[in-house]
């Protein structure tokens, strides 16, 4: 895969002043739903907007498919982006809202219109497309924002918090749809503050905390890459206080918690294929009927909280 | 793979086509903002104040002797234009208008719908421009042409007729309408770069008031530098400018009006670089 | 258990009476003004006219001084009604900048941020909310205006002795009254704007458009209509006619009466605080 087909950040940092946006940051982003998690002020907004060419680098290199910001009528036909914020031109309707500056990007009064209704149709809006956008719901705001994002058919698409104010179902619909777009080949580019769904739907994480990129690539790989870091492993079984002991005769095992119910523990470990390994040899010689064995931070959420040291849920 | 619609936009037609078209787009998506809102009440007055008071002029008749002759009709014309709508109709619309174009945007957070069209910030500078200047020539050339009606509505249809029809009222209507017009032109070029350089445009704006306002008492050359200098020469009517002013030599209108265009296109040319390298953050204005 | 069982408890510490409570507001707004070294600098800029109007003063009553400076004592500005005038018109002046650049920041950003319902949550009315944002600017105008005048006057009768006070107390009433009617006017036009328009910016230029507009829409009122009632739009016509009669007891010829203008300056505050009350609500209408 070549430059032509990735989103590409070369060595790129952003001052506001003397204030840091972010730093040195190299990234390589192949097609695919790309998630970029931090606290609040940790640039990932900069960095978006650096990538959409919003904002200039103080030093380093953006391409975005090959196409640099300095051809804005290149550029802008293959990215679409959708805000953080809730704000739109006063007086539009939705239909108004997408159809107008689809006219802007050239196109013909037929075209426009059919690519504007088109889009109003993947977001489920078509029955609100005549009515002003200031009337709209905060999540009908937030789907006519997507839908003119998506509206030219662009091949990156960046969203700045996109599933903010949607209700649980349409969080599904959109999160389908980034999935149908990332399916056809699309660069889907998504930070959020709603860590469990980024997981779920992430190809990779880029994990960012004051400027820097602190981890980056899929949210296991991020995980098996910090060995000192443990991991805790929930177990459901019949005798847990049999698995305790045996596990704190390993060296691996750093804390164990007993389940209330007494009918399974938690345990955190340095090494997780030697607990594997120990469990598989305690089913074994103590005939132990275990019920559920899962990794229980082998998500987003636990990355997060070990680099960046916050409660990502509560950002 | 997504194909994008958009890359048989420029095949086989020239750049120019597509520049129109979004242009002509631009144009279409301001023209609402420019003429409904309630932030535009302020132009809205600022047009139709000088209409109202000469309504009130022909629905309360004055005596004869303040009516006056058709000829001094034509002085309190001069007196209105040059002194109101030239002076604060036209400078605090075009004020209002033009340094909003962009500035509005940012403050509302939705610039970036247009920054980040495929469309060149050298096109978007000249859309917005035009939107700004049809809006105000609409608001501005019409109150013109209205008040210059209505200061002759009271001498009857006769006089109208002959005035309109066989004497100078239509080229003195036009000569009026079209130093409006230069007057947006110019105002509005300047104002629209104003918006763009200066984050609060007060100070730069009251300057150049206070700049059009004492232009009267320069020494010649110093008077040439400003716009209302220029397009006060234009009007067929002279006023007298008082005991303290500077006489100066009007300019030729075939030197005054290229040389007006000219430099607008040169403020214009200024706006279009400083959007060229605008960064979009919303930050607190 | 519910959250506030465990620890939340209401505060219980003393309150601001409700009479003084509206004084947070202009004290939280001081220290936000005077952050601007811009404005600083313009503040103490609004000190030199009373410091130079001092100088003239003294010089008036020091003949030793005057025999230094070589100044005939003929070529001396009288000190009278004209002068306190003069003096109250140049500090109104300069109060008139310090309100456009202060003002537009009272109210705007509070409405921009939907902050009005956190204000208004708490034991605040809205009229003391209102009182709060118009006294931060009356204090400040005060310190400009009134204030160092009416020191300058005390200082001028110490001078001449206790028989001109007697003679000239009028001066003083001029000069709080003048004062206080200007301060009025411009800080309710300028917090009502505030209210009304979200850019500050703009609001600031509306400040300048109200009267320069105004007494361009007044003069052309005038001059078209044969009248001098078109000066009733004309806020700086109005109180020129104001302070006239307060310093010198006498209207102003070719110009509207002085009850005319008194009553045009008090139908302009009523404006104002109908615009504000208007917009000054607990909660927002979202309009489509």
């Amino acid at each position: 895969m070549t430059d032509q087909d990735k989103i590409v950040v070369d060595n790129v940092s952003k001052f506001y002043g003397e204030v840091l946006g972010v730093n040195r940051v190299c990234l390589s982003i192949p097609p695919g739903i790309t998630s970029l998690v931090g606290p609040n002020g940790a640039g990932k907004t900069t960095l978006l907007n650096l990538i959409c060419g919003l904002l200039r680098p103080t030093k380093g290199k953006i391409s975005v498919l090959g196409q640099t910001v300095n051809e804005p009528d290149l550029l802008y036909r293959k990215l679409g982006y959708c805000s953080q914020f809730d704000a739109f031109p006063r007086g539009l309707t939705g239909l108004e809202l997408i159809y107008g500056y689809l006219k802007v990007y050239g196109l013909s009064d037929r075209e426009a219109h059919q690519m504007a209704w088109s889009a109003l149709e993947t977001v489920n809006l078509t029955d609100a497309a005549n009515r002003r956008v200031h009337a709209y719901s905060k999540g009908m705001r937030q789907r006519v924002k997507l839908a003119q994002a998506i509206s030219h058919r662009p091949q990156v698409l960046i969203l700045d918090e996109p599933l903010n104010g949607l209700d649980p179902m349409a969080r599904a619909e959109v999160i389908a749809l980034f999935q149908r777009l990332a399916a056809d080949g699309a660069h889907v580019l998504i930070s959020s503050h709603i860590l469990h769904e980024v997981d779920m739907i992430s190809d990779r994480v880029i994990l960012i905390n004051n400027g820097y990129v602190v981890a980056e690539g899929n949210i296991r790989g991020v995980r098996d890459e910090m060995d000192e870091h443990p991991m805790q492993i929930m177990v459901r079984c019949d005798r847990p206080a049999a698995v305790a002991a045996k596990a704190f005769e390993q060296d691996h095992a750093v804390e164990v918690k007993m389940h209330e119910d007494g009918q399974g523990l938690m345990i955190r470990t340095r090494s997780a294929d030697q607990f594997y390994l120990m469990l598989n040899r305690i089913v074994l010689d103590c005939n132990l009927n275990v019920e559920a064995v899962a990794p229980a931070d082998d998500d987003v959420y636990s990355v997060y909280q070990y680099l960046i040291g916050t409660d990502g849920g509560r950002l | 793979m997504i194909t994008s619609f958009l890359d048989r936009l420029t095949e086989g037609g020239s750049p120019w086509s597509v520049w129109l078209r979004q242009t002509l787009a631009i144009m279409g998506l301001e023209t609402k903002k420019s003429f409904l809102g309630r932030r535009l009440i302020a132009v809205y007055f600022l047009a139709l104040a000088p209409v109202a008071v000469l309504v009130i002029r022909i629905m309360v008749p004055l005596r004869p002797e303040e009516l006056g002759t058709p000829g001094e009709a034509g002085m309190v014309f001069a007196v209105v234009f040059q002194t109101f709508v030239l002076r604060f109709s036209v400078f605090f619309g075009c004020m209002s208008i033009f340094t909003n174009l962009f500035r509005r945007e940012v403050m509302e957070k939705t610039l970036h719908f247009y920054l980040l069209s495929p469309v060149k910030r050298e096109v978007l500078v000249v859309g917005k421009y035009f939107s700004g200047l049809i809006a105000s020539l609409v608001f501005f050339v019409g109150s013109t042409i209205a008040c210059f009606l209505l200061v002759y509505v009271p001498y009857g249809n006769k006089f109208m007729e002959d005035f309109f029809l066989e004497g100078v009222g239509t080229q003195q209507l036009l000569t009026y309408a079209s130093v409006t017009t230069m007057a947006c032109v110019g105002y509005g070029a300047v104002f629209l770069l104003i918006g763009l350089y200066f984050r609060n445009p007060i100070f730069p704006a009251g300057l150049l008031l206070g700049w059009e306002t004492i232009n009267f008492l320069l020494p010649s050359f110093l008077q040439k530098i400003s716009v209302v200098h220029y397009l006060q020469s234009l009007c067929p009517v002279p006023l007298p400018l008082g005991p303290l002013a500077i006489i100066t030599e009007p300019t030729s209108a075939w030197v005054s009006v290229p040389g007006f265009l000219g430099l607008t296109i040169l403020v214009i040319l200024a706006s279009a670089l400083q959007v060229s390298r605008l960064e979009v953050t919303y930050g607190a204005d | 258990m519910a959250v506030y069982k465990h620890s939340y408890q209401a505060y219980t510490g003393p309150l601001t009476s409700t009479s003084l409570r509206f004084l947070t507001l202009p004290r939280y707004a001081y220290q936000r003004i005077f952050g601007s070294r811009i404005f600083l600098a313009l503040f103490l800029v609004c000190f030199l006219p009373p410091l130079v109007a001092a100088v003239f003063i003294y010089l008036q009553h020091n003949a030793k001084a005057l025999q230094i400076l070589q100044i005939p004592i003929n070529e001396l500005i009288p000190i009278d009604a004209a002068f306190f005038q003069v003096f109250l018109y140049i500090q109104c002046s300069l109060g008139f900048i310090l309100a456009t650049l202060v003002g537009p920041g009272l109210v705007s950003p509070d409405l921009t941020n939907n902050a009005l319902p956190l204000y208004l949550s708490r034991p605040l009315t809205r009229r003391d909310y209102a009182l709060g944002k118009i006294s931060a600017l009356l204090i400040l105008l005060s310190l400009i205006t009134w204030i160092p005048l009416s020191l300058l006057f005390f200082f001028e009768a110490k001078m001449a002795g206790m028989e001109w006070l007697w003679k000239n107390i009028r001066l003083e009433i001029a000069i709080v009254t003048g004062a206080w009617i200007w301060m009025l006017v411009i800080s309710l036009l300028a917090v009502a704007l505030s209210a009304w328009v979200k850019w500050r910016p703009i609001a600031g230029a509306l400040i300048f458009g109200v009267f320069i507009v105004g007494g361009g829409f007044g003069a052309l009122v005038n001059t078209v209509l044969f009248t001098n009632w078109g000066s009733l739009v004309n806020i700086a016509a109005m109180m020129d006619i104001a302070w006239r009669w307060l310093f010198r007891g006498e209207g102003t010829p070719n110009s509207l009466p002085v009850w005319s203008a008194f009553a045009g300056l008090v139908g302009f505050c009523g404006v104002c605080l109908l615009l504000l009350s208007k917009k000054l609500k607990a909660y927002e209408v979202v309009r489509s």
